[in-house]
């Protein structure tokens, strides 16, 4: 039962870090809002995609495109630690997502020394509107602090131009993010932008984290190692210790035997009790696994430490995993056992 | 097969075979017991008096030569029929009880009522009344352990009976037992035969009990080298 519940902490802790690793990347690449991304051919996350500037400009003339604006993205030092900073067009700021100030003002033009930091990022920096802050090296002010309610609250904001001359991508962008007048429209126009910029992919902005999984691809496939490893171990120990549970309980079905009970009901009273115990420990180890996890963060980036994410679907996996292995380590010792001969036992002990 | 007969065996042998090494253990018995008898099988030990009680009880197999349980010839059922047998028709007393320890004395007389699918109400109510008639009602919360031997031996027989069987196979009932206990147990066994009409074979080293059944069979060697049953003279 320890075991299991081992087993199920491993399982869970495992998953859950991954999860959590790609829910905050997928986040972070889904947070920018758009209909249509745009990024250089073959690039897996925008922080290695780069594109010339005036695409969004060849982009902006298709017919139905009601914006194309070039947005950089790029891992900056803000104040001691590193940062997310996106790089974007002050005026497109409200088409592309929607936020709430909680306190200043965003930043409103290509000014330099100024920039709009979420609150997530504010908060784990001790930082507020007004305050003066290092970014890459450079004093700025922060202009205002704002809330989104994802993953961009863990990051800062400054004019495109800014970020340009800052991350020496002068005249290009990691990615454009167009909007359509009409969204039945949308595949027209990304069919036509791949057309008119072979050098791109263009993609709904709904698929940008499709685009990032395979970053986690071999995470994943770590992460399914470890599990199958780990549960090829418990389904051998918790098999020897049935083994050698029955064993000693050997004179006890014995007696079940001469006393009338069939082979399969042998079985069937062996996988109960396993089913049982599986799933007290099942139970045990999703519970230690909740009050585990939630006092454990991982650091995303320097300043963005993020807690653990629970997600309920690895908790049914967890528990389907656990049931599972108590069944099947439960299968040869029942088989085992069910051909116990009682005038052997009865004889000899 | 005679009506009055519940159990005949023909040309019963068996044999144990290890690696090269061969061990009859019984040869050749030929045996008729009547309907609601007590029938003693006495002999010195290793005279193959357990092994023919396995046999008559479906717990093992013969070598050659048959059983027939009314008219059913059990030596040939397969292990589910078999299971069947000895749930329903054959109730067993090990010479060590065979009590499971992890479960109270009720518990233990109602295992085989559970094999067969009872329902809580009736395996607990006819728990009650065999408990009852073999007089250690007081102890169906107690686990094995914390009975004396003659209570173990009662709580096996009660668990024998519990379903109703019509072949009662006792193994050396008394040889745990003090003198006082042997002489409770024979007067159960004699109320239990009027009572609910069961067979008794019991194999037995106990002089008394020999002395005191009219139907005994010496058993030397694993061949039947007197038998004073009843049935013989059929």
């Amino acid at each position: 039962m320890v075991g299991l519940a081992a087993l199920i902490l491993t399982f869970v802790s495992v998953q859950s870090l991954v999860s959590t690793l790609e829910i905050n990347l997928v986040g972070s690449v889904s947070s920018l809002g758009g209909q249509i991304d745009v990024w250089s051919r073959g690039a897996s996350y925008p922080l290695v995609s780069k594109i010339p500037e005036s695409y969004a400009d060849a982009i902006r003339s298709l017919p139905g495109v009601t914006l194309a604006t070039p947005v950089d993205l790029a891992l900056l030092t803000v104040a001691s630690d590193e940062a997310l900073v996106a790089g974007i067009v002050p005026a497109a700021i409200p088409r592309l997502f929607s936020y709430s100030i909680v306190k200043g003002s965003m930043i409103a033009s290509n000014q330099s020394g100024i920039l709009a930091m979420g609150n997530s990022l504010a908060l784990a920096l001790g930082t507020s509107a007004g305050d003066e802050i290092q970014l890459n090296g450079q004093s700025y002010q922060v202009s205002g602090v704002y809330s989104t309610n994802t993953w961009i609250d863990n990051s800062v904001i400054i004019p495109h131009v800014v970020a340009q001359q800052m991350i020496g991508m002068v005249n290009g962008t990691s990615m454009i993010i167009a909007t359509t007048q009409d969204p039945r429209s949308i595949d027209t126009l990304i069919g036509q932008i791949k057309t008119l910029l072979p050098a791109t992919d263009a993609f709904r902005s709904s698929e940008a984290p499709s685009r990032v999984s395979p970053l986690f691809a071999s995470l994943e496939t770590i992460a399914a190692d470890i599990t199958a490893i780990v549960t090829l171990g418990a389904v051998l120990g918790i098999m020897n210790s049935n083994l050698n549970n029955l064993r000693e309980r050997m004179r006890a079905f014995a007696i079940f035997k001469a006393t009338g009970a069939s082979y399969g009901q042998i079985i069937r009273l062996v996988l109960y009790e396993s089913l049982l115990l599986g799933i007290l420990g099942t139970l045990l180890g999703l519970g230690i696994s909740y009050v585990a996890l939630q006092f454990v963060s991982i650091p995303v980036l320097q300043t963005t430490s993020v807690r653990i994410f629970l997600l309920p679907s690895t908790f049914i996996y967890a528990t389907l995993l656990g049931i599972s292995i108590s069944l099947v380590a439960a299968i040869y010792p029942a088989l085992r056992i069910a051909r116990v001969r009682p005038q052997e036992v009865f004889r000899f002990g | 097969m005679d009506n009055n007969l519940i159990l005949r065996t023909e040309s019963l042998s068996k044999t144990y075979v290890n690696g090269p090494e061969k061990t009859v253990a019984l040869d050749d018995v030929n045996l008729n017991v009547r309907r609601g008898e007590l029938l003693a099988i006495y002999g010195p030990s290793g005279s193959g008096k357990t092994t023919l009680l396995f046999l008559l009880g479906g717990l093992d197999r013969p070598t050659s030569g048959q059983i027939f349980l009314d008219s059913l010839e059990i030596s040939n059922l397969d292990e589910r029929r078999l299971s069947t047998l000895r749930r329903n028709e054959v109730g067993f007393v090990f010479q060590n009880y065979n009590l499971v320890e992890d479960l109270t004395v009720l518990e233990n007389v109602k295992l085989t009522m559970m094999f067969e699918g009872k329902s809580e109400q009736e395996m607990a109510q006819r728990a009650s009344d065999v408990l009852r008639k073999v007089g250690v009602a007081h102890k169906e919360k107690n686990r094995p352990s914390q009975l004396s031997a003659g209570e173990q031996q009662r709580v096996a027989t009660a668990r024998a009976l519990a379903n109703r069987p019509r072949l009662v196979l006792m193994d050396e009932p008394t040889g745990n037992l003090d003198q006082d206990n042997s002489h409770g147990l024979m007067n159960l066994i004699e109320e239990i035969m009027i009572a609910e009409g069961v067979t008794f074979i019991v194999a037995t080293h106990n002089q008394e009990i020999v002395q005191a059944t009219a139907s005994k069979v010496f058993l030397k060697g694993g061949r039947i080298v007197n038998d004073s049953s009843t049935s013989s003279a059929l």
